[in-house]
């Protein structure tokens, strides 16, 4: 029931992005914007995903992002390997790099969160310091660009191709989470250890989630290095590739699979369109006033907040 | 070589009595209320930028400015133990989001109203220099070491021999039993965050005395706090004295051996190997994580 109302909502949420197309295609502002909420969004799938199948707060997605970013513009760059190969080596390779958070998997809770933290901030470090393949804080320029589809506006074009990458990680999100290691999962969540007993080998279902989750984030770096061309370590493993997705995931509902898609697209564009123009510096502020505003007024997010209330009209009137 | 060395150790014995001023705080609430607090680098930020007001604007000698930034801390905590404590599902993993938000609010509230330039102080008897045979250091470093070292020893005392220190340990111990022998556990949790801010004020106005502070910073302090907490394993001040020096310490030996880029990943190495290899950490009691 659930899976196919989520469904319903992320196909709602493509439409949406198709409309946005059509409509503003040629303008390259609403575009470039758009297409930030989406790899926004993207990275919040991968976050919750780890987060609601695997029981694990992750501060660390920013290692992924970066890591996809640099392997696939490393690839393209030095190797000629096309685009689309390189955003594949991209999310293999963050994939890759987390096999060396495998161990911090049988930490827990605050341990497990700032393990990953240390892990990114190892990496943005040796991403800084390896300037031999890097080029450390210098960057990598001239990355090659995106393929642009035939008859789009090059933008509107990157922002169709955003909108299909999330959309193929909702629809590799719904599959594992109805698969029989999504059910153990869900069966971890309420008890580890009695999951444990009938036979289910949760490290190895975490471990599994935690490349998922991580070749996701490396595909949206990767795909976001090829849109922007450029690179600095600063930026491929900046803090707000952790900040905006928690917002954005937690805001729309971080355990259902639509939500942290449309948390995404609201706070992201939220933030761009009218906290910037309220707070031009810091305005990551109000990111964090929100934030703390839904842990305590709703920490299930807005989405199954919307849900319930319209379960049951009149009693608070469907505001959500 | 020998002399760099030896000035490399002694730096490092000094920043780490700083540091673990900041870890106290973290690791009293942790201990308190299972909670990590992160935005606990931001409390002692905070308290920094009071600091740099009080000397810019009011003209104040920055150790004068513990007044200011004492209140200023403490509501902080006391406003983050009001909100961490109305959580009621899944506190673990809503308590971190809660703390997080806290932590991106403080360091972009910085950012609004002190912008993001590097600041330090003015004073020129605070960066004097120092001279103890064949050491050096700041005024300010040795200073703030001895201050560090004064408020461990109180909170240690006060944990050991106070009524209210008792209480602090048996909720951390058994909240249930503690309840039981009739210790009112919300009003204890509050008040390990409330030691918490007060340690955050003076470790925040030391490191604007000692250092530089942007608002980006509480990050990092946030978790240095927390290495030295995992290095040290909970319930012990002399372990979370040793392990701060013992941060301290490798950092200066990086920085001195290697390069000042690398700083930062000492830490994080020797916080990794610790958590893999000694899940208990150096000093603490045996307790489980995983």
């Amino acid at each position: 029931m659930t899976a196919l109302r989520n469904h319903y909502a992320a196909a709602a949420a493509l439409a949406a992005v198709l409309v946005c197309l059509l409509a503003w295609g040629g303008n390259p502002y609403v575009m470039s914007i758009t297409i930030a909420a989406l790899m926004t969004g993207g990275v919040a799938l991968a976050w919750a995903l780890l987060g609601n199948l695997g029981g694990m707060v992750s501060f660390g997605h920013a290692a992924f992002v970066g890591t996809g970013a640099y392997v696939s513009a490393l690839c393209t760059l030095r190797l000629g390997a096309p685009v689309p190969a390189g955003i594949l080596l991209g999310a293999l390779g963050a994939a890759l790099s987390a096999t060396v958070m495998l161990p911090a998997l049988r930490l827990r809770g605050p341990y497990f969160a700032l393990a990953i933290l240390a892990y990114a901030h190892i990496f943005r470090i040796v991403a800084t310091e390896w300037t031999s393949v890097t080029r450390g804080a210098a960057g990598l320029a001239g990355i090659p660009a995106l393929p642009v589809l035939p008859g789009l506006p090059p933008r509107a074009s990157a922002c169709l191709l955003a909108a299909l990458l999330v959309l193929a990680f909702a629809l590799a999100y719904r599959a594992i989470r109805r698969s029989h290691a999504g059910l153990a999962l869900r069966a971890m969540h309420d008890s580890e250890d009695a999951t444990r007993v009938l036979g289910v080998n949760s490290t190895l279902l975490k471990g599994a989630m935690l490349l998922v989750s991580a070749a996701m984030a490396g595909a949206v770096g990767a795909f976001n290095a090829h849109y922007i061309g450029f690179l600095e370590p600063d930026y491929a493993f900046g803090a707000m590739w952790v900040t905006l997705p928690i917002v954005a995931a937690i805001f729309g509902g971080y355990r259902t699979l639509a939500g942290p898609v449309i948390g995404s697209l609201a706070v992201s564009l939220a933030d761009q369109l009218l906290f910037k123009e309220w707070l031009p510096v810091g305005h990551q502020f109000l990111l964090g006033v929100l934030l703390v505003a839904m842990i305590l007024a709703s920490p299930d997010g807005l989405l199954p907040l919307a849900v319930r209330a319209l379960r049951r009209p009149r009693k608070d009137g469907g505001h959500a | 070589m020998a002399e760099l060395l030896l000035q490399a150790l002694y730096s490092g014995v000094l920043q780490g009595g700083s540091y673990a001023l900041i870890a106290l705080g973290l690791a009293l609430v942790f201990g308190a209320m299972k909670v990590i607090n992160l935005a606990h680098g931001e409390l002692v930020l905070m308290a920094a930028y009071v600091a740099y007001t009080a000397e810019s604007m009011l003209g104040w000698h920055p150790l004068a400015a513990v007044i200011l930034a004492l209140p200023a801390t403490c509501l902080a905590a006391a406003a983050m133990h009001w909100t961490v404590s109305r959580i009621r599902a899944d506190r673990e993993i809503n308590s971190l989001l809660l703390t997080f938000g806290f932590s991106v609010v403080l360091a972009n509230g910085f950012l609004l109203l002190w912008r993001a330039d590097v600041h330090s102080t003015a004073s020129a008897w605070l960066q004097d220099a120092l001279v103890l045979g064949p050491l050096y250091s700041m005024h300010s470093e040795a200073l703030s070491f001895v201050i560090s070292l004064a408020l461990l020893a109180a909170v240690w005392w006060w944990l050991a021999h106070s009524w209210q220190g008792r209480a602090l340990r048996a909720v951390a111990a058994n909240r249930d039993a503690a309840m039981l022998m009739g210790i009112p556990p919300a009003r204890t949790e509050l008040l390990s965050f409330l030691l918490a801010g007060a340690l955050a004020a003076f470790a925040g106005v030391a490191l604007y005395c000692y250092g530089v502070i942007q608002p980006a910073y509480g990050g990092a302090l946030t978790v240095k706090a927390f290495i030295i907490t995992v290095l040290a394993g909970l319930g012990s001040i002399p372990g979370v004295l040793a392990a701060a020096i013992l941060l301290g310490v490798c950092e200066a030996l990086t920085v001195t051996l290697a390069s000042s880029a690398l700083q930062e990943l000492t830490g994080m190495v020797l916080f990794l190997l610790v958590l893999f290899v000694l899940p208990n950490g150096l000093f603490g009691a045996a307790r489980r994580r995983a």
